[in-house]
């Protein structure tokens, strides 16, 4: 997964973020909000161009800066979307922030990507929990938009309780089409919930794939040994197996060191890595 | 390359022009024990007799511990701009295996994306790179980093009579031209530069051996028993990560000042042997004891770097060794990983 790093004139630093807006916020779930989130600059609103399973380094001023991954389609050239969760500093200050707020962006990062154009002719299955739908949700949009260039489609989605399933909205358009195949499941149910309850794991053996298919996993970190043994008993190759991970970045372009598992780096390196490339990299799942 | 001599007796005087002329940063002896790199304002201050400073020079001039990187003001929109610091400055009588150090932070800092903060500092600084005793702990041999190939304008190596000279930008050319009455060095010079050079090497009393280690690191990687012997003493203080020359893991932060209009980003060094620096949201830690911690580190120092750069990002300098309370040795363990395996 190799593509051109960017890199920035002399004279400039690469922790200059773009100056941003946020245009719209929309509560989730009880802890997650939707922020959109439009460049300033038309220049680089322009230039502004991301894979699939790519990050953004979101700067709240005067507090911090925390890396997210885009949820949005690649197509949409207005503005992006970031789903974020009210767990730390700057995620905390972004909850508390408005429509007309500034922030700041850097990026998109990462050389890792969700292959949208390796999948393409094969099944493609996606096993997402919690929080983790959000860094998927850019390649499902991608694979929408040009649904007949894949073949199967399977998204797996794992939450808490009802009221904490992200990306209602989306997960409803996708309920009315026979060309996905949509699994959801809940820790815990809450009485008039109709779905599977238990852990995404549960649903992977009663699916139909290929041995060609390309299996997508992203999540908390306790997820993805459990769902990488799933997807390895229905055979699917480790080069086909995606898993975006997870780890704290500071400076998202390879500089700080922070975000290392064994020799990589998640932010140059990933944050999307196939099963084979991190098979003997240690803690890296 | 170029090569030329100097006459000891004009020693003296070359320092003494450089001085007056530039910001010059060169070993002072602070106390009985200690030199540090230090600005020296007159020739008598300058003592490049060291066998280690606590803080490597380059790191400690290029990559300070506190840095500002971006500042902004916030007003009805962003005022935003970089901080890039730059500043003529001589670092007189760095070793090799510091320069090597320094080298290596070069190749961080200019691969993929370029980190001006770094790199604009980098290239304003003139290094005069001078040979000092390896200490007892000192494996830079082993490391191969007892000479350095590249990364200065000038090394100049202390013969019977002379100054053997090592010129290897054109910036150095030009200090040695207008300052001495350098010489082209001679075949003479060039054989007792051989001979300096063995008798030098013959210095490093520490031999690490490094063949083998990057396949058995592996091998006794999962041993729990034979980590927690190595590491039952680790404080997980983060002194080792402080004083190491190739160390470069650092946060980022944000400042507002008290008039909650301008604010800055500045970076300061982390270490990723102190237990929160694996944390992640919902607090799951990637490396929850200093083992794990112990271990990475041994994998970044030892390994990561081969794959990337084809270089270690241990020059062998002993630092760590003789800063840690705990007295863990990464002279030993490497050895120790060894034995582990073979026996």
């Amino acid at each position: 997964m190799v593509m051109d790093l960017k890199q920035k004139n002399a004279g400039t630093s690469i922790y200059v973020p773009e100056i941003a807006t946020i245009t719209k916020i929309e509560q989730m779930s009880e802890t997650e909000k939707l922020f959109e989130i439009k460049i300033d600059s038309d220049e680089a609103r322009k230039e502004f161009d991301f894979l699939p399973g790519q990050f953004v380094e979101l700067t709240v001023f005067g507090l911090g800066e925390a890396p997210f991954s885009i949820p949005s389609s690649p197509n949409n050239k207005e503005s992006f979307q970031l789903c974020i969760r009210d767990a730390g500093n700057v995620s905390g200050a972004l909850h508390r922030m408005q429509a007309g707020d500034r922030i700041g962006i850097r990026g998109p990062y990462g050389n890792g990507y969700f292959p949208f154009d390796r999948m393409r002719g094969k099944d493609v299955i996606i096993v997402a929990g919690g929080l983790g739908l959000a860094p998927v949700m850019s390649l499902i949009h991608t694979i929408l938009e040009n649904r007949e260039n894949y073949k199967r489609l399977v998204i797996i989605y794992g939450s808490v309780d009802p009221a904490n399933i992200l990306f209602k909205e989306e997960i409803e358009s996708w309920k009315k089409r026979d060309d996905i195949e949509l699994r959801l499941t809940v820790d815990n149910s809450d009485g008039e919930w109709q779905g599977e309850v238990g852990v995404v794991t549960n649903l992977i053996p009663g699916i139909n794939c290929g041995s060609d298919a390309y299996a997508v996993v992203c999540g908390p970190p306790v997820m993805y040994k459990f769902v990488v043994a799933e997807f390895e008993k229905k055979s699917i190759k480790p080069e086909n197996i995606f898993l975006s991970l997870e780890r704290r970045m500071e400076c998202g372009v390879g500089k700080c060191n922070h975000c290392h598992v064994g020799n990589k780096l998640s932010c140059i390196d990933g944050p999307v890595f196939s099963l084979w490339e991190i098979r003997n990299l240690k803690e890296a799942i | 390359m170029l090569y030329k001599v100097i006459d000891k007796s004009t020693y003296q005087d070359f320092i003494k022009s450089l001085i007056s002329d530039y910001a010059l940063i060169g070993p002072k002896k602070k106390d009985k024990a200690i030199h540090d790199f230090v600005p020296i304002k007159d020739f008598s201050e300058l003592d490049t007799d060291y066998k280690k400073t606590t803080l490597p020079p380059a790191k400690k001039v290029l990559f300070p511990p506190n840095e500002e990187l971006v500042k902004y003001e916030l007003g009805d929109s962003v005022a935003i701009e970089p901080v890039i610091e730059a500043e003529e400055k001589i670092l007189f009588g760095i070793n090799a295996w510091d320069i090597n150090g320094m080298n290596f932070l070069d190749r961080i800092f200019k691969t993929d994306f370029v980190d001006e903060n770094y790199m604009a500092k980098r290239e304003k600084i003139i290094v005069i790179g001078m040979d000092s005793e390896p200490s007892e702990t000192n494996f830079a041999l082993s490391m191969n980093t007892e000479y350095a190939e590249e990364g200065f304008d000038l090394y100049m190596t202390e013969l019977a009579d002379k100054y053997f000279i090592r010129v290897a930008t054109a910036k150095g050319n030009e200090l040695l031209d207008k300052y001495t009455d350098a010489k082209e060095a001679g075949e003479g010079d060039f054989k007792e530069y051989d001979k300096y050079l063995d008798e030098y090497r013959k210095k490093f009393s520490t031999d690490v051996k490094m063949k083998n280690f990057y396949d058995n690191f592996e091998s006794v990687y999962d041993k729990d028993e034979f980590w927690a012997k190595i590491a039952k003493n680790c404080y997980s203080c983060g002194s080792c990560n402080l004083v190491c020359p190739t160390c470069f893991c650092f946060n980022v932060k944000d400042d507002m000042a008290l008039d909650l209009k301008n604010g800055k980003k500045t970076r300061e060094w982390d270490s990723c042997m102190i237990a929160d620096y694996g944390l992640v949201a919902g607090d799951h830690n990637f490396r929850p004891n200093k083992e794990n911690r112990l271990k990475q580190r041994y994998r970044c120092k030892l390994k990561t770097f081969k794959e990337k750069f084809d270089t270690y990002s241990c020059v062998g300098c002993g630092r760590c060794i003789d800063t840690c309370l705990a007295k863990i040795n990464i002279a030993e363990d490497i050895d120790s990983v060894k034995k582990e395996v073979s026996i």
